[in-house]
């Protein structure tokens, strides 16, 4: 820095503090502590409405496949899960049956915590196992925290084609649930 | 067309791809989320032969019994609740062979045949007294109505066979192929 740039900044901090000793200002540096307490948290989000759809083959099973997205942070000692139970069963009445064991669905890809394994059934009654996440983790960040933001795990549902079951369109509603501690 | 215009319209045309895209299914985030399942059921049919070969076989006196043989199935039928149909049929589509034995197409004597009954379990109503099997037409072995739907492991019925025992024919063995077709609608 030259000589004349080195006047000009002392002209300028002259001026500054002419002008605030004027403005009679004063200058208070302050320090604040911040904390803040994470607590377990979890959230998801699935497509409203999946169509199950026929292979081709006369009476192969009806299938589809969803991601389920969700964000999760469980405790250093907690854990969390999703889970999935049929709302209400197939309607109107005639047609495939939830209740009568009709409808299966497998878990695969998650990108934070384990999906299932194997084939699971869904109940109308009972809640079914979509993904189990350990302490400790959570959603997005890097680091100790997944890359992945939001997490998504592929759930895929398979209803079988019963031939007793009468044409038609039917409709069943799958509750997903998520919850971490 | 200057930049400004061509920016402009650049623009426009992204705008309305943006649009024209789907709309996002996927519902907001919470601590639960439902999804309904939709699945359309249409008429189906399928049929399983359960008996690969049927062995028609004479018995008795000379000439005084026809050759005779059963072929079991299973089918599974769903048929449109409303103004639905189907059947099963039956065509021989390779005729016995070799020559100079029976024959559906071109028989010896008139009045040889390849003739059957039928037994369908419900929900298919099976033909009625003696069909002639037929190699350019498929003859009739079961019908069903609207709303017909078979059991989830399929429903069974039979077809017994009776061949026209005809001095006129070669010794040997002949064999003849037949196909059962299921429809739905």
């Amino acid at each position: 820095m030259g000589s004349r740039a080195v006047s000009r900044v002392a002209l300028w901090i002259a001026i500054i503090a002419a002008l605030c000793a004027r403005a009679n200002c004063d200058s208070v540096t302050l320090t604040q502590g911040v904390s803040v307490r994470l607590e377990p948290a979890a959230k998801l989000s699935v497509p409203a409405v999946l169509p199950l759809l026929g292979a081709g083959a006369t009476f192969s099973p009806f299938s589809g496949s969803l991601t389920v997205s969700y964000r999760l942070r469980t405790s250093p000692a907690g854990a969390g899960a999703i889970t999935l139970q049929a709302a209400s069963d197939f309607a109107p009445a005639g047609g495939p049956s939830i209740a009568a064991g009709a409808l299966t669905y497998t878990c695969a890809g998650s990108t934070l915590g384990t999906a299932c394994t194997g084939q699971e059934s869904v109940a109308t009654g009972a809640q079914s196992p979509v993904l189990a996440v350990p302490g400790g983790a959570c959603t997005g960040g890097g680091g100790a925290c997944s890359a992945a933001n939001p997490n998504t795990t592929t759930v895929s549902f398979t209803l079988e084609n019963d031939s007793s079951a009468r044409t038609g369109n039917y409709a069943a509603q799958i509750t997903f649930v998520v919850s971490a501690i | 067309m200057n930049f400004r215009r061509l920016l402009i319209t650049i623009l426009l045309a992204g705008a309305v791809a943006a649009l024209a895209q789907p709309q996002a299914r996927a519902q907001s985030f919470g601590p639960s989320g439902t999804t309904t399942l939709s699945v359309v059921v249409g008429p189906e049919a399928a049929i399983q032969i359960n008996t690969s070969t049927s062995s028609l076989t004479a018995s008795g006196s000379t000439f005084t019994n026809d050759f005779t043989g059963t072929t079991a199935f299973t089918y599974k039928v769903r048929t449109t609740k409303t103004g639905g149909t189907g059947n099963i049929g039956v065509q021989v589509t390779s005729d016995f062979s070799p020559g100079s034995g029976p024959s559906v197409a071109s028989p010896p004597s008139t009045g040889d045949t390849l003739s059957y009954t039928c037994t369908v379990t419900s929900p298919g109503t099976g033909c009625t007294g003696s069909q002639n099997a037929s190699t350019t037409a498929s003859t009739s072995v079961a019908t069903f109505g609207a709303d017909a739907h078979s059991a989830k492991a399929g429903n069974t019925g039979s077809v017994s066979w009776d061949l026209t025992n005809d001095p006129k024919y070669g010794t040997g063995t002949y064999t003849a192929t037949v196909t059962f077709t299921i429809s739905a609608t």
